[in-house]
């Protein structure tokens, strides 16, 4: 192999997803086997670098300097925001279409043990937003662990104190079309613990 | 629970083996350093992919080999027949069982429960606290799925508010975070200990009863690093008060991972005033206790282990050990000397520099 070949696939290998033998075999795809894609890819990552950018306001994923697709949307209830870690809990939940509100995305959760703490994630736009009056409801959709139960309270402890905003969690329990018989122990405690009046 | 088979590839000094068990009562008989323990060592293995031996799974590779493995046949009284296999890498470790991957540990701890009986039991009542919380952790997230689950919950808390301490900048925000996820996991796992050292308690009186016929009762007394009732609420203030101090040594000095147990003896700790003897059936009451227990929650008798510890004790204490033995437990051994023949049938196999033989 030649050194830019090399070159090519030790760039590949960091990818997530992409080990040794993946890197090797994309790297041969787009050199010798499909070369004329090459152009196609290599224009849509210069487009892509020079124009997707986060979302000024959600940290979601927008184009230059525009809000992000959900911010835009004038149908959508600004004043209620779910709280998520990654744009792809924010893909999740826009694909089951249960929301109509607008996103907060931290890119990311309070996480010592890997040097994450509350300077490497977007809270300080957040905390703006909640300031600022706009948000009526905050929805943590945050992960069901120890370094998700922390951002939590971390964030609802700098919430701003002057605008009462109504903070929530989403619930946690049964997978639907799931039995009782299936569920774990601690699932079955929290779908316990979060049980509604049935009207 | 009985073992039908074992098969062993790399695993020690054992290079390859097959071995099949009939009866109740089988026994390893060889020199000393032939890999008898090695054997029992393997099938301990089974109730939570640990050795009772050592924390480190990479020490029961053979020298030079990348991976061991087992497997083992089962009679099981819930399951039937089962097939275990345990693949041993130095990098992680594979579990089949019946031809399905288990993924997680947590499916598998505590399904074929295994106790062993060992010289190293005494560190128990001598040894040190980490020890001691080893064992009692394993014993339990063995019989408790929720116990793991609450160990595994609390050591990550624990680990992350740890990092946080480590590193200069943490705020008493960031600390305050985790504590709020530490300490309910704190109070869950203090009152899970606390249960399981009073079921364990009430066997282990009456294993020592009947091992050792004297007057003074033993108890199992935990002793917990907060030794205020497990509130959570409590528990918090103690972490938020301890910050400072935390601080400077860079860790978490006090909480339920540095919990301790004591063996008791008439109500005094048997580390200082137990005799020798004392301390010897009070570590065997306690494995026989554990058997107790073990088949009582589950339903499933564990095999026991019981490696040379006899060798060790009077014909007398012997004799009542046997006694105490549930009479339906399969028994594996090991010794130098042929096992007592008035016990019953026992199924001899030779031991010798890792070959192992069944004798005629």
């Amino acid at each position: 192999m030649t050194p830019s070949f090399e070159k090519l696939q030790q760039a590949l290998k960091q990818l997530p997803g992409i080990g040794y033998r993946s890197a090797e075999r994309i790297a041969l795809n787009l050199l010798v086997e499909k070369p004329a894609r090459l152009p196609a890819l290599v224009a849509a990552l210069e487009e892509a670098a020079q124009s997707v950018r986060r979302c000024a306001r959600c940290g979601n994923l927008a184009e230059g300097d525009a809000p992000c697709a959900v911010c835009a949307d004038e149908r959508r209830d600004a004043g209620v925001v779910c709280v998520v870690e990654q744009v792809p809990d924010l893909v999740a939940i826009e694909r089951s279409g249960a929301f109509r509100g607008v996103y907060h995305v931290l890119h990311g959760k309070l996480s010592p043990i890997n040097g994450v703490g509350p300077g490497d994630l977007n809270l300080a736009t957040l905390l703006v937003r909640v300031e600022s009056g706009e948000v009526r409801e905050l929805i943590l959709a945050l992960s069901n662990d120890v370094e998700g139960e922390a951002t939590c309270h971390y964030l609802t402890q700098h919430l701003p104190s002057a605008n009462a905003v109504k903070v929530s969690r989403i619930g946690f329990g049964l997978p639907s079309g799931g039995g009782v018989l299936y569920a774990d122990s601690v699932t079955l405690k929290s779908a316990l613990d979060a049980r509604r009046n049935y009207d | 629970m009985r073992l039908r088979s074992l098969n062993l590839r790399h695993f020690r000094n054992v290079t390859l083996t097959r071995l099949e068990f009939s009866g109740r009562l089988v026994c390893f008989v060889g020199g000393n350093g032939q890999g008898k323990t090695n054997l029992l060592e393997a099938v301990g293995l089974l109730t939570a992919l640990r050795s009772f031996r050592t924390p480190d799974n990479r020490l029961l590779l053979m020298h030079n080999q990348p991976a061991a493995a087992l497997i083992c046949e089962l009679d099981h009284e819930r399951v039937g027949t089962a097939k275990v296999s345990i693949t041993l890498r130095r990098d992680g470790k594979e579990v089949w069982c019946d031809d399905t991957r288990v993924a997680k540990l947590a499916d598998f701890i505590g399904r074929f429960p295994t106790v062993a009986f060992s010289s190293q039991d005494q560190q128990l009542v001598r040894g040190s606290p980490a020890g001691r919380r080893r064992w009692l952790d394993v014993a339990a997230a063995a019989m408790e799925p929720d116990y793991l689950r609450a160990l595994l919950a609390y050591d990550k808390a624990l680990e992350a508010r740890n990092s946080l301490l480590k590193s200069e900048g943490a705020s008493d925000a960031e600390l305050e975070a985790f504590e709020v996820a530490l300490a309910p996991a704190a109070a869950d796992l203090i009152a899970r200990r606390s249960a399981v050292i009073a079921t364990l308690g009430a066997h282990l009186a009456k294993a020592y009863e009947r091992i050792a016929s004297g007057a003074e009762r033993p108890a199992l007394v935990y002793r917990p690093d907060f030794d205020e009732e497990p509130d959570a609420e409590a528990l918090l203030a103690r972490l938020a008060a301890s910050r400072g101090r935390d601080r400077m040594f860079r860790t978490t000095v006090g909480g339920a991972h540095r919990d301790d147990f004591e063996l008791t003896l008439g109500g005094r700790d048997a580390k200082d005033y137990g005799s020798e003897g004392q301390q010897r059936s009070l570590v065997l009451a306690l494995k026989l206790a554990q058997a107790a227990w073990f088949h009582e929650r589950s339903g499933v008798r564990p095999v026991l282990l019981a490696d040379d510890v006899l060798g060790e004790l009077d014909a007398a204490r012997r004799r009542e050990f046997w006694q105490a033995v549930d009479p339906e437990s399969q028994v594996i051994a090991t010794g130098t000397a042929l096992p007592d023949a008035t016990l019953g049938n026992w199924r001899i196999f030779r031991v010798a520099d890792g070959e192992v033989s069944p004798e005629p």
